[in-house]
């Protein structure tokens, strides 16, 4: 090392495009649910992962404004929790779980299947960029095990046979709007109990299903 | 109250009984009654995380022994506690085999090799080898964070010192955890760097070298380095630091932990604020300008001969009177009163002043009664801050208000034209325009606002009062001040911001004050006056001490029509600067960390400043120089060293009367307030008055910020790029009228200067005031006065 400074500067980036007039009236309405508005990061970040697709550094900057923290503070919680896509996904993407409940009742097999029939391994994506496919922890549906969702809708008692056909329908029928109900009917088995509610806007991407959440259009949303 | 309450609880650690207050922390508790408990994660001037575990001891309970983290359980009473047994070695042994797993171990290369308490403490509780005998996990080393700290994640134990820092003391939480779980580390947010202003105390506490600062890093070795505590010449809190150098060069500054002032924390701009001592541009010899303009090396003996025959022979013909010193506010103690006597006994003028026209009165800085303590925020029932941005001018200062506020539940009143540091904190911000200062004054004065009242119930009321920038007069303040004081148990802290201004105006280096704060028979001239009879030839003469009207001065061209209309103008300094330049003669100071004396800070507290490193070239002290001056002029002052100095200002200014450099023992005590109880010290009543509302459309707005274009900020180029740049600042309703936008030009015409510079448009400034941040790089002076004409510059849209 010569006794010359290290220079080293980084810039401020520009910051990221403000959210459409709509996602931020959702926001106002969601934060308006907590005490503390810092409170309301999670659920906003699944907002800003509807606006584009995937949880990009203006999204995080966008929220951030939104609470009142800074950005490094969301990319604190938002890089611990895997369900939050930094990367960009397909269209479609399908989480398999793996856990012990899931595991026991042969989810491995369920997600092999799902890897076979769509040619997509684990985290990755197709190159279309219509599936992408995981392996997942608990999910939370243990008592409709094995479980899958897509575009975190969840489809309870899955079989490797009807996970083989939930992927060649998401591939031919390319379903505006990812619901529920409707996969429930046509690839589940079992289910434990009513998840959701049905909801047009989780077609954009990967969206949750969790009403308490207040990120369902328009149903639920109480201020 | 019960022996409980009064003599706290009684806890025995390892077999001793020990009582301490209910509910401290064992950690502590353990600590100062000898028993020393290793520890990463705590630190006493943070939350408690419990996030390392080193710290697990053995406590007794119902249910048998439990092991409990230290530095999370608070005592109580009867609690019995073993911090050495079996189980507690094991813990601590498999700890620290834990934190090693994945640990470099490249003491060699790293920083804090040597000091560092990982090794420390594998060393003395550590179980001497590992089981894991698999490949260390990786990270790309090391990555910076901000432009001063770098990050080296292999090293990084996890312990949150850094981001507790950042987020519970100066409230910049830039650094988080991401990626918990395998891969938890530190990070910045993409392209938001760590830009805190207090970034580099995060590199003092973490308890690795995980966090290493670039003007320090592979510099020296920590046995190399010898030390000695100081008191930091940045602003006027008086920060306690430790100087530490190696082969005569100073290489870090730390803080130290001290609870009047600065409690362990510095600003960056403190913490690396040194390099400008080892610059290569230090003045090393004296040098006397020749014809032609060109300036030669001369003797000391040569030089002071010089200087004695222009300033006897101006002091013969015109009077003392012809003569004037200006500076004084960057030296010590000592330097001060010699430099008073030297202009009042030898020169014979009363034209001396410290200040560069951008301070207050030197009554109010120095003589009201009820002057608050820095300590008086922590019991504050509301805190007032009308004057600069605490942030950008007195940075440690900024933190214990926070504090205040944040953990000890004060109220705070922000004053200010436009967005200061302290607002996310602020009960209640009120924004105004320079100019108009006097009507909101009146308002609040006469109790119209209901928010101000209300906050105002809650007293003690401490306010901390100053100029909120340079187009707003010191009358202001003054008025301020006096409404304070109005106020039932209130107290007032004047602010002004030259390091030792306190010391140097207690010494009468002032027009109106003589040594001892005591008001001078007759007024001379202030540096304004000063600057402007240079300009008009009524003054001859000039002693420059270690200043530079030239660029300090708010109205900079004053400064500059000064110096070039004097006859012989004389500077001590450490390098050539913008008002060196029209010097005959230049004399080379020692600076900070060269000379030893005492300093007082902005309470009124004297400190000492201690010699670690020799100086450059033939550089002296300003007093010894002054005194070589006085013979040379026929007056023999008799000093031979600042101790003697120290004592005849003790003699001679009662306020000073215990401020021996024996009282100022740091191991006992943190220096000495003056004035000394009973001291007989006239008392000062600020005047309340009223000045006209200024009309103008728009105002100027001129303060400074942390980092700017000073010669210690250029010498020293970790920080002079850190300074922000020339900006005018304009709300966006004015912005939009004048056509002009964030990246547009603007032109800015004053009454004393121009300027063109790019627009920020800044959401947080009062309708009609344009604030240009003062002495930036690249921007001349506008002067104070707060008119200002603005026009769009180039292709309005
Ligand atoms: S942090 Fe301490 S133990 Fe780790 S490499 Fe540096 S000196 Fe060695
Ligand atoms: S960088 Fe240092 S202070 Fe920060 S968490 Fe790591 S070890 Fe602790
Ligand atoms: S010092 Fe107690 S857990 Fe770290």
């Amino acid at each position: 090392m010569g006794s010359e400074p290290i220079t080293l500067t980084i810039r401020p980036a520009e910051s990221g495009k403000k959210w459409s007039d709509e996602s931020l009236e959702r926001a106002r309405r969601i934060m308006a649910r907590y005490p503390e508005k810092r409170s309301a990061v999670m659920p906003l970040l699944y907002l800003a992962m509807a606006e584009d697709g995937r949880l990009t550094n203006g999204g995080m900057e966008q929220v951030a404004e939104l609470v009142g923290i800074t950005p490094a503070q969301v990319l604190a919680v938002a890089s611990f929790y895997t369900m939050y896509k930094r990367e960009r996904t397909g269209k479609y993407l399908i989480s398999a779980c793996t856990s012990i409940s899931c595991m026991l009742t042969g989810g491995d097999d369920v997600f092999e299947a799902i890897e076979l029939e769509s040619g997509v391994p684990h985290g990755e994506t197709d190159e279309e960029g219509l599936i992408s496919v995981e392996h997942v922890e608990c999910i939370g549906a243990c008592g409709g095990a094995p479980a899958v969702q897509v575009n975190y809708e969840l489809i309870e008692g899955v079989t490797p046979v009807k996970a083989r056909e939930l992927v060649r329908w998401l591939q031919q029928e390319r379903p505006a709007t990812i619901n529920t109900d409707e996969m429930q009917r046509h690839f589940g088995g079992r289910r434990s109990f009513d998840w959701a509610v049905a909801e047009e806007a989780s077609a954009v991407g990967p969206y949750p299903a969790f009403q308490p959440f207040g990120t369902v259009g328009g149903v639920g949303e109480g201020e | 109250m019960t022996a409980r309450e009064t003599e706290g609880v009684l806890v025995t650690i390892d077999g001793k009984e020990v009582r301490a207050p209910e509910g401290e922390l064992l950690i502590k508790t353990a600590e100062d009654n000898g028993t020393y408990i290793p520890r990463f994660c705590w630190h006493p001037r943070l939350k408690e995380v419990g996030m390392c575990r080193m710290c697990l001891v053995d406590i007794e309970t119902p249910g048998g022994s439990m092991m409990v983290t230290a530095c999370t359980n608070p005592i109580s009473d009867g609690m019995v506690v073993d911090t050495k047994n079996d189980r507690v070695k094991k813990a601590q042994e498999a700890i620290l085999e834990y934190l090693l797993i994945n640990h470099p171990l490249d003491c060699p290369v790293c920083d804090r090799g040597g000091e560092c308490p990982l090794q420390d403490q594998t060393m003395s509780y550590g179980p001497g080898e590992t089981r894991f005998v698999e490949e260390k996990r990786h990270f790309e080393k090391p990555i910076p964070i901000s432009d001063l700290v770098l990050l080296d994640r292999e090293r990084c134990i996890l312990c949150a010192r850094c981001t507790r820092f950042a987020d519970e003391v100066p409230g910049d939480p830039l650094i988080e955890f991401k990626e918990r779980g395998y891969g938890t580390q530190i990070s910045i947010f993409p392209n938001q760097p760590f830009s805190s202003y207090f970034s580099g105390n995060t590199v003092q506490i973490c308890p690795v070298g995980a966090l290493t600062a670039t003007p320090y890093r592979f510099r020296a070795r920590p046995w190399d380095l010898k030390a000695v505590e100081s008191t930091c010449p940045h602003c006027t809190a008086g920060d306690r630091i430790s100087i530490e150098a190696s082969q005569n060069q100073v290489l870090r500054f730390l803080g130290v932990d001290v609870d009047a002032t600065n409690r362990g924390w510095l600003s960056d701009k403190c913490r690396f604020g040194f390099e400008y001592l080892n610059s290569e541009d230090r003045l090393t010899n004296p040098l006397a300008r020749q014809e032609g303009g060109t300036y030669e090396e001369v003797s000391w003996g040569e030089a002071t001969s010089i200087i004695a025959q222009r300033f006897g022979a101006i002091r013969e013909a015109h009077g003392g009177d012809a003569l004037a010193v200006l500076g004084g506010a960057h030296g010590t103690n000592e330097d001060a009163y010699a430099l008073s006597v030297f202009a009042r006994d030898v020169l014979g003028t009363k034209n001396i002043d410290c200040r560069m026209d951008d301070a207050l009165g030197t009554r109010l800085l120095t003589g009201i009664d009820r002057r608050a303590r820095i300590s008086d925020v922590d019991t504050a029932g509301t805190i007032i801050v009308w004057g600069p941005d605490l942030k950008e001018e007195h940075p440690t200062l900024y933190l214990r208000v926070r504090h205040a506020v944040q953990e000890l539940g004060a109220n705070l009143i922000v004053i200010h034209p436009r967005a200061t540091g302290l607002d996310d904190r602020a009960d209640l911000k009120i924004t105004y325009r320079p100019g108009s200062g006097s009507d909101l004054l009146t308002q609040l004065r006469g109790g119209d606002r209901d928010d101000v009242n209300a906050l105002l119930e809650a007293s003690p009321v401490v306010a901390f009062v100053g100029r909120t920038g340079y187009t707003e007069g010191p009358t202001m303040a003054e008025a301020v001040a006096s409404w304070i004081l109005e106020l039932e148990d209130s107290r007032v802290l004047p602010l002004a911001r030259r390091a030792n201004v306190f010391g140097a105006l207690d010494m009468g280096v002032a027009p109106d004050l003589e040594p001892g704060r005591i008001a001078a028979t007759e007024t001379g001239r202030d540096t304004r006056q000063i600057l402007g009879g240079l300009a008009s030839g009524d003054i001859r003469g000039l002693l420059l001490v270690g200043a530079d009207p030239v660029r300090d001065v708010p109205d900079g061209s004053l400064a500059t029509s000064g110096l070039s209309g004097a006859e012989f103008v004389v500077a001590i300094d450490m390098f050539h600067n913008d008002s060196t330049a029209h010097a005959d003669v230049i004399l080379p100071a020692l600076g900070f960390s060269e000379k030893e004396g005492t300093v007082t800070n902005i309470e009124g507290r004297v400190q000492k400043v201690n010699r670690i490193a020799p100086g450059s070239g033939q550089s002296r002290s300003d007093w010894s120089i002054i005194a070589d001056i006085a013979t040379a002029l026929g007056s023999d002052l008799g000093w031979t060293s600042e101790q003697e100095i120290n004592d005849a200002m003790m003699a001679r200014v009662p306020a000073y009367a215990e401020a021996s450099w024996d009282a100022l023992d740091w191991e006992e005590r943190d220096g000495v307030v003056v004035p000394a109880p009973g001291a007989d010290v006239p008392v000062y009543r600020p005047e309340m008055t009223t000045q006209p509302t200024v009309g103008a459309e728009l105002v100027l707005h001129s303060a400074r910020k942390l980092y700017d274009d000073g010669v210690m900020m250029r010498k020293g180029p970790s920080l002079h790029r850190l300074a922000p740049g020339g900006f005018a600042h304009l709300h966006p309703d004015d912005a939009r009228r004048l056509g002009a936008r964030t990246g547009s030009a603007v032109r800015l015409v004053t009454k004393r200067g121009e300027a063109e510079l790019p627009v920020q448009v800044d959401p947080s400034l009062h309708r009609g005031v344009v604030y240009v941040p003062f002495n930036q790089p690249g921007v001349g002076p506008l002067g104070d006065d707060p008119v200002v004409r603005v026009t769009a510059v180039g292709e309005p849209d």
